[in-house]
């Protein structure tokens, strides 16, 4: 479960969040869609205590990231957009040595690990180092890394780009289960398709604050638009930054 | 640097100094006798534990030195008898590379110090000591090992003294008397224990043995006795074990006359001495009837003093100039400087030799009588009365072992040394004390020697030619194999004084020309 | 808390021994320095000591024919080759005469005396030269009854303290002056790789967004890169204990040699100046936007402390840098070699004082790691 209210932040003389507010609950996947530049990064980097806000705050299973930043994000998984992988290392040692980070103990990374590697069926590469993975290999590494934990809550900021087909409908696969045994998944995208056939809930931003929210269908709806796509430009009031 | 003589003039001198014996015997290899004083004891922490090693200094050489001391009985038949400290000094290797291995060099006299000798053994064993220690053992009674010191009478002013007047059985009771120890204890084969303990304390699995002069009789005592201790034996100006050392009467006439022919067949020292010969039998004949009595100055202080000059002292001031290629140069001059009735320049060198170059005459006088004196043959007698200083030496010795009374060491002592280690032996032909002659006669029983002779060397191959190299060499390899006695035959001579300024042929015109035209003349 | 940094000192270390390029400039390093030093020491060697038989070029030869004897028993030979050439020994026309009269007869060498090859050369002509010299003296007083002992009214002792050790401290200076080398080098390509790297790469972000606190990753990456000098250090140690046995240094007249207390007083001092040289090379790293710029800052922060040991290891150095840090040690280490009492109050202090500074910028480096702009190279 994760709050955001009433975030701004100023990076340079860019106003990148502009009073923000949201939710995302668990047992849904919610999306974060919005055109670059809209504020996306920003937002999930400020969930990360990366970034700290000019104001508002940020809350993960209702614990404020600014005040408890280690307690916030034990309960995150965070798949990052570059993935951030260690190219000497394996699948497997960068998963655990992650697990870890995230406070489970040796023994228990390990079974983690092993768990996760055989759920997102990466036994073939999980002893090959990193270097020279394919996009789709990376890619699950990255998100073996941050489900490995079990988090209630999973971050994934522009999860899809460059993915083919197949990894793709494996990444949705899994988002789909994770929401299934209840986890809170927010994903921030800009790409329409993807969000359409995951979200529960999308969120619109523009300019660094949220301009519509609701299921797909909702959002058609509410601007007379068959496609998401149509309805999203309507919002937004720009095709600008958009990818179909 | 190419090591040879130092700039000193003079080397080895013995003890011609008259109160005991008259005579020194063996050469010994102290170098600095011209300009040093006795050495001191510097020692850093003089005194350490009856084991103790401590840092010291010697004089003439800047190096921090490694000495210890040894403390031994002096009777090895009554070990709670009287204690003497054998003390000793290392001469670090620079550079470690063989440190189950030493060079032992072992002084002559008898009665020198090795220890006082330090930089003369440091200079001409540089390469040696590149990766080696070299010891230096005070052999006891000398140095600073337990010395039987014989100090004149300082009432005797040895320029003004008559020393064929002098009592010297009278000189060495009292010396006798002084000295606190049993002399009959310090003989060469007493000392050889006391060699092997130091080298056993110091844990040297095999020594390197160089020995000068009487230090070639230890050498070669070593070598009967603790051969497997041993990689390799350089003998130096040899005394062979069947030689008495007294036979060094017949070496010293041998010396004199080469000295003649030399002369003779150099050129200028012809055309400047055309009768040296005469001029020396003019002399000797002159003295041999009285002594010449002048008056002259102290050659140190200057002081105005009676000199009486006896043929005893001539002929020992010229026997000892023999010994170094440097004095030697100077005796043709001095020679015929005393038929003119000038006895300046034999002064000169007499006074070189006065104080003895801080020998231990109580212990060469054990040793020598024991080991010398008592195995003299008639015949040998004989030969040795007739030659130039073989009476008064033998006259000089009989009184003194009257009163050392050491008993005559074993007959087997002069065995000849039967040895397969690889053993160098080098002899100077010019030789004052061992000629070339006496190294054939060590050779007898040593299956891997070899004697080189150095045409232009004294006594002390090593310290005057490429000899030291040699000994480097046989260090290295412990093998004869590669020595290459080549470089011994360089022509090194020094050219005679032909005045009491110049060894270069004197140009015609020198002696005409007025001090103040010459200079403007001469400028090219 | 504990475990967090276990686990982050494990990957760093893991990921830094996997890195060729980490590796290999430790590596080459420890492994290169001593060899080239010593071979080049081989070289100078050979060039620096005179010739065993020297060769000149004597001219008047005939005027002295005993001098030139003598000069040649000590090695010192007439040839009319052209590097004999280099050194030139003139003799006077009238030497003969002057020699005749006793009065100072005129011998003149002619060499460049700025040729380093030469020196050692030229100095043993001139002492050989004053050998003569002094023994044709002492032998025309004593042709006039007078003792050669009495124009030599000072009896000149030195005692050298030196060690055969100490003999060699210039060269011990730049020895001891390669090993804290060592320190800076080993670890510096990993502190790139693991902070400037790490953004680069993307990594460090996600690091971050990780429930760990930035003062334990800070740890981590210093522990490790300390690891990494200090197996340098370890490394030189060990190739400068075998290569420089190999150098003839008893030539010179001294010899160098590593011995396990050094190495033990080595690693002791080296551990102080490790942490700091990981932590100013971290925190140079961070602050810098790439690889390529961390590269190019550390190569001009790194000129400070080699300064400092550079300086100490000569004598020019002013007393104050004996009490700061790498130049501190350096001094005490050198002390060491040289057999001298090693100054512990100033090694105290300036070990402290390198510790100080490593604590703050491992200070530095923690707040910096909350700041956006380093976290994202802004």
């Amino acid at each position: 479960m994760i709050r955001v209210s009433n975030l701004t932040k100023h990076i340079g003389e860019v106003q990148a969040l502009a009073d923000l507010s949201f939710d995302a609950a668990n047992g849904q996947i919610t999306g974060l869609l919005g055109p670059n530049g809209a504020g996306k990064t920003t937002c999930l980097r400020t969930l990360f205590g990366l970034l700290t806000p000019d104001s508002g705050t940020a809350e993960i299973d209702g614990i404020d990231v600014a005040k408890d930043p280690l307690g916030a994000k034990q309960q995150l998984g965070l798949f990052p957009d570059p993935f951030g992988l260690y190219e000497r290392l394996t699948p497997r040692e960068y998963i655990s040595y992650f697990a870890e980070l995230s406070g489970m103990g040796r023994a228990e990374a390990r079974d983690a690990t092993a768990r996760v590697i055989t759920r997102l069926h990466l036994q073939d590469i999980a002893d090959r180092r990193c270097k020279g993975f394919s996009q789709g290999q990376r890619m699950k590494t990255a998100l073996a890394q941050a489900i490995v934990h079990q988090p209630s809550n999973i971050i994934l900021d522009e999860p899809t780009r460059g993915l083919d087909v197949m990894s793709t409908r494996l990444l949705r696969d899994i988002l789909k289960d994770l929401r299934d045994q209840g986890h809170c998944v927010l994903f921030s995208s800009h790409v329409m398709q993807e969000v359409a056939a995951l979200c529960d809930k999308v969120i619109v931003m523009a300019g660094g604050k949220v301009v519509a929210v609701g299921s797909p269908a909702a959002l058609c709806r509410q601007t007379g638009k068959d496609s998401l796509e149509e309805a999203f430009i309507q919002l937004i009031g720009t095709d600008e930054g958009i990818a179909a | 640097m190419h090591p040879s003589q130092s700039a000193n003039v003079s080397k080895a001198y013995l003890l011609s100094r008259c109160r005991l014996g008259a005579i020194g015997l063996f050469a010994l290899l102290s170098a600095q006798a011209l300009v040093l004083a006795p050495l001191a004891w510097a020692e850093a922490t003089a005194t350490g534990t009856e084991t103790g090693d401590a840092s010291c200094y010697v004089e003439g050489l800047a190096d921090r030195l490694k000495c210890g001391f040894i403390t031994v009985a002096e009777n090895p038949d009554k070990p709670a008898g009287r204690q003497i400290d054998i003390h000793y000094a290392v001469l670090p290797a620079i550079k470690q590379s063989h440190p189950g291995e030493a060079l032992l060099a072992i002084a002559g006299g008898p009665g020198q110090s090795a220890i006082d000798n330090a930089a003369n053994f440091d200079r001409i064993f540089t390469k040696v000591r590149q990766q080696r220690d070299i010891l230096l053992i005070d052999q006891r009674g000398t140095g600073r090992s337990h010395p039987l010191n014989c100090d004149s009478d300082p009432t005797l002013e040895p320029l003004a003294l008559d020393d064929t007047a002098l009592n010297i059985g009278a000189e060495a009771g009292r010396c006798l008397a002084k000295l606190d120890a049993d002399v009959t204890q310090y003989g060469s084969l007493q000392a050889l224990a006391d060699f092997e303990l130091v080298r056993r304390k110091l844990g040297y699995d095999k020594l390197h043995l160089y020995g000068i002069s009487y230090g070639t009789r230890m050498a070669q005592l070593y070598m009967r006795r603790y051969p497997e201790h041993l990689a390799s034996v350089t003998l130096d100006g040899v005394v062979p074990m069947q030689q008495s050392v007294l036979a060094i009467a017949g070496a010293i006439d041998r010396a004199f006359e080469l000295l003649l022919r030399d002369c003779r067949e150099t050129r200028a020292c012809q055309a400047q001495f055309p009768a040296l010969a005469d001029d020396l039998t003019l002399v000797e004949t002159r003295l041999a009837k009285a002594p010449n009595l002048s008056q002259s100055r102290d050659p140190l202080t200057g002081e105005p003093t009676p000199l009486t000059m006896t043929l005893g002292k001539f002929l020992g001031a010229i026997r000892m100039a023999l010994y170094m290629p440097n004095t030697r140069a100077l005796l043709p001059h001095a020679i015929h400087e005393a038929a003119r009735e000038n006895y300046q320049p034999i002064l000169g060198l007499y006074a070189l030799t006065l104080d003895g170059a801080g020998m231990a005459m109580g212990m060469h006088a054990s040793v020598v009588c024991g080991e010398d004196m008592q195995r003299l043959t008639p015949a040998l007698k004989a030969r040795t009365r007739a030659s130039r200083i073989g009476r008064d030496m033998l006259d000089g010795l009989g009184q003194t072992c009257a009163v050392w009374r050491v008993p005559a060491a074993s007959a087997d002592f002069a065995e000849p040394i039967a040895s397969d280690l690889p053993t160098l032996v080098l002899s100077g032909e010019l030789d004052p004390a061992t000629p070339p002659s006496w190294g054939e006669l060590a050779l007898a029983r040593l299956t891997h020697a070899k004697h080189f002779i150095a045409p232009h060397a004294t006594h002390g191959v090593a310290f005057q030619s490429c000899g030291n190299n040699l000994v480097a060499q046989l260090v290295e390899s412990a093998s004869l194999e590669d020595l290459d006695p080549d470089c011994l035959s360089k022509d090194v001579r020094r050219s005679f004084y032909l005045n009491a300024s110049t060894v270069e042929t004197i140009p015609a015109s020198a002696g005409k020309q007025t001090a103040a035209a010459a200079p403007a003349k001469e400028q090219p | 808390m504990l475990s967090k940094l276990l686990t982050l000192v494990r990957k760093e270390l893991l990921d830094a021994a996997r890195d060729k390029r980490s590796v290999m400039a430790g590596l080459y390093y420890a492994i290169g320095t001593p060899l080239v030093m010593c071979a080049l020491f081989m070289v100078l060697i050979a060039q620096l000591a005179s010739p065993e038989d020297l060769d000149i070029k004597i001219s008047n030869a005939d005027r002295a024919p005993d001098l030139v004897r003598y000069l040649g028993n000590q090695g010192i030979n007439h040839s009319d080759s052209e590097d004999a050439a280099k050194i030139r020994l003139v003799i006077s026309q009238d030497y003969p005469q002057q020699m005749a009269k006793a009065k100072s007869a005129q011998v003149t060498i002619i060499a460049d005396n700025s040729d380093e090859k030469l020196q050692t050369s030229i100095r043993r002509l001139q002492a050989q030269l004053q050998a003569y010299s002094s023994e044709m003296g002492s032998l025309r007083l004593v042709a006039r009854g007078i003792d050669p002992r009495v124009v030599r009214s000072l009896q000149i002792n030195l005692e050298d303290q030196a060690t055969p050790d100490s003999k060699g401290g210039m060269i011990l200076g730049i020895a001891i002056f390669t090993m804290i080398y060592s320190v800076f080098i080993s670890g510096m390509n990993l502190a790139i790789d693991t902070s400037a790297g790490e953004r680069e790469r993307n990594s460090l972000a996600l690091l971050l967004s990780h429930p760990l606190s930035t003062r334990q990753l800070v740890l981590s990456k210093i522990i490790a890169v300390t690891l990494f000098a200090m197996l340098g250090l370890v490394l030189i140690l060990l190739v400068s204990k075998l290569a420089y046995t190999l150098v003839p240094w008893q030539e010179l007249g001294f010899s160098i040699s590593i011995s396990p207390q050094f190495m033990a007083l080595m690693l002791a001092i080296g551990l102080p100046v490790a942490l700091m040289a990981a932590s100013m090379q971290l925190f140079v790293s961070f602050m810098a936007k790439t690889f390529k710029e961390a590269q190019s800052y550390l190569t001009m922060v790194l000129f400070v402390p080699l300064a400092l040991s550079m300086a100490a290891s000569y004598n020019i150095a002013p007393d104050a840098l004996q009490w700061l840090p790498v130049s501190g040690q350096q001094q005490a280490l050198m002390a060491f070699i040289k057999g001298r009492e090693i100054p512990m109050l100033q090694l105290l202090v300036s070990s402290l004082a390198t510790l100080a500074l490593a604590l703050a910028l491992a200070l530095g480096m923690e707040r910096s790691l909350k700041s956006e702009k380093v976290i994202f190279g802004l």
